[in-house]
Formats: structure tokens, C-alpha cells, sequence
């Protein structure tokens, strides 16, 4: 653990060496205003965005070796993420309702046509009971 | 594997202080003879301590890393 710690530090003071060399030159002024940049300008920035950014990159790294140690020790625990509500599975559609609703009503058709294909021979139905559509009409 | 990351930035950086060091007389910017630049007294300065504590940190990174191998030899041993 402690040793991850100091690679932290020491990254971190890399790091802001960096950050330092980049700024040098104008801070010094050894980098001459409105001129193109001098040999020692384009060194020293160039190597201080490198150290900068590897040393960004070890801080990270030994933070998060840190933290997995802190995990692996129970020290730290580790947030779950709420998982998220399963949408509840729609029930299928009852299967042949149409069917069915198609075997109910045929007599119902049936009788609906054999009562209009009556209604033209005559007022009376063939059982000798008046049309229905004639009664309804007569209410 | 992320420590491994972390000591190879470590690596990384000493190698980066040793070139500061030898940068000013490497690109030239530093006539030889010649008293120092300012360049070069920085890049002196600042190429020292980035390679010092870099190599101070990866040799304390391995000394502690040894003391940790060690302890689990004499486990071991004992058990």
C-alpha cells in the first residue's frame, strides 16, 4: 500500500515539473517575445508535456491500484449500480380469440341473411312466425 | 496490472529527467566552455530532482514489494 502511495506522490511531482517546464522558458525569459521559438523553448515544452501527461497517467494509476487494494480489503465499498426496473413482459394476445368470435357469431350471420333473403318472398317467415325486422319496425 | 502501469510511468519519468540533464548539451542550446544559460541551469535543476525522486520512488516501489515477497517466504517456511 505505502508503496503505491509514494508512486502517487512522486507522480504528482512529476506532474507539476512538467507543468513547470512548459511554462519555463516565457517564465524566465529566456524565450525572446514575438519571435519564433528558440531551441531550448521547443525542448523544454515539449518534454514538460510529456512528463506532465505520463505523469498524470501514473497518478491515475496508482490511485486507482490504491483504491482496488482499499476494495480488496473491505476498507472501501464499492457502490452498486441500482439496477433498473425490468419492463414487466407483456402477456400475449389470446390466441384464435378471433376465431372464436367468428364461430359465436356465424348463427347470428346466418340468421341475419335468412332473415333478409325472407323479408323479400314475403311478410311472413317460413315457420309462420313474422319477421323480426317487422316486429322491431312495428314497436 | 495498474500499479504495473504506474512503475512504468515511474519508468518513464527517470528517463525523461535523465534527458533534461543531458538535453542542453545534447540540442546544442548550451556553447560548451560557456558559463550557463538559464536554460540549462533549469533544465539542470528540474531533469535532477524529476530522475532523483523517480529513481528514490521505484527503488522504494521494489524494496517494499521485496519485504512483502519475503514475509510470504517465511510463511511458507513456517507453515
Amino acid at each position: 500500500m505505502i508503496r503505491k502511495f509514494v508512486g502517487a506522490v512522486a507522480a504528482a511531482l512529476a506532474f507539476m515539473a512538467g507543468l513547470w517546464l512548459m511554462i519555463a522558458p516565457f517564465a524566465l525569459g529566456t524565450q525572446p517575445e514575438n519571435a519564433d521559438w528558440t531551441d531550448p523553448t521547443t525542448s523544454e515544452f515539449f518534454t514538460g508535456l510529456g512528463v506532465a501527461v505520463v505523469g498524470l497517467v501514473g497518478v491515475a494509476a496508482f490511485v486507482a491500484a490504491i483504491h482496488e487494494e482499499l476494495v480488496v480489503r473491505g476498507l472501501v465499498a464499492v457502490r452498486q449500480k441500482q439496477a433498473e426496473p425490468e419492463p414487466e413482459p407483456v402477456a400475449p394476445a389470446p390466441q384464435g380469440s378471433s376465431a372464436e368470435l367468428a364461430s359465436l357469431l356465424a348463427p347470428l350471420v346466418e340468421a341475419l341473411r335468412e332473415d333478409l333473403n325472407n323479408t323479400g318472398r314475403g311478410d311472413h317467415r317460413q315457420n309462420g312466425k313474422p319477421a323480426l325486422v317487422g316486429v322491431e319496425e312495428n314497436r | 496490472m495498474k500499479a504495473k502501469l504506474g512503475v512504468s510511468a515511474l519508468v518513464v519519468l527517470f528517463l525523461a529527467g535523465v534527458w533534461l540533464i543531458a538535453a542542453p548539451f545534447a540540442v546544442g542550446y548550451q556553447p560548451r566552455g560557456a558559463a550557463y544559460a538559464d536554460a540549462t541551469v533549469n533544465d539542470l535543476w528540474v531533469g535532477g530532482a524529476l530522475a532523483g525522486v523517480s529513481f528514490v520512488a521505484i527503488v522504494i516501489y521494489a524494496a517494499d514489494a521485496l519485504r512483502e515477497l519475503a514475509g510470504r517466504g517465511k510463511h511458507v517456511a513456517d507453515g
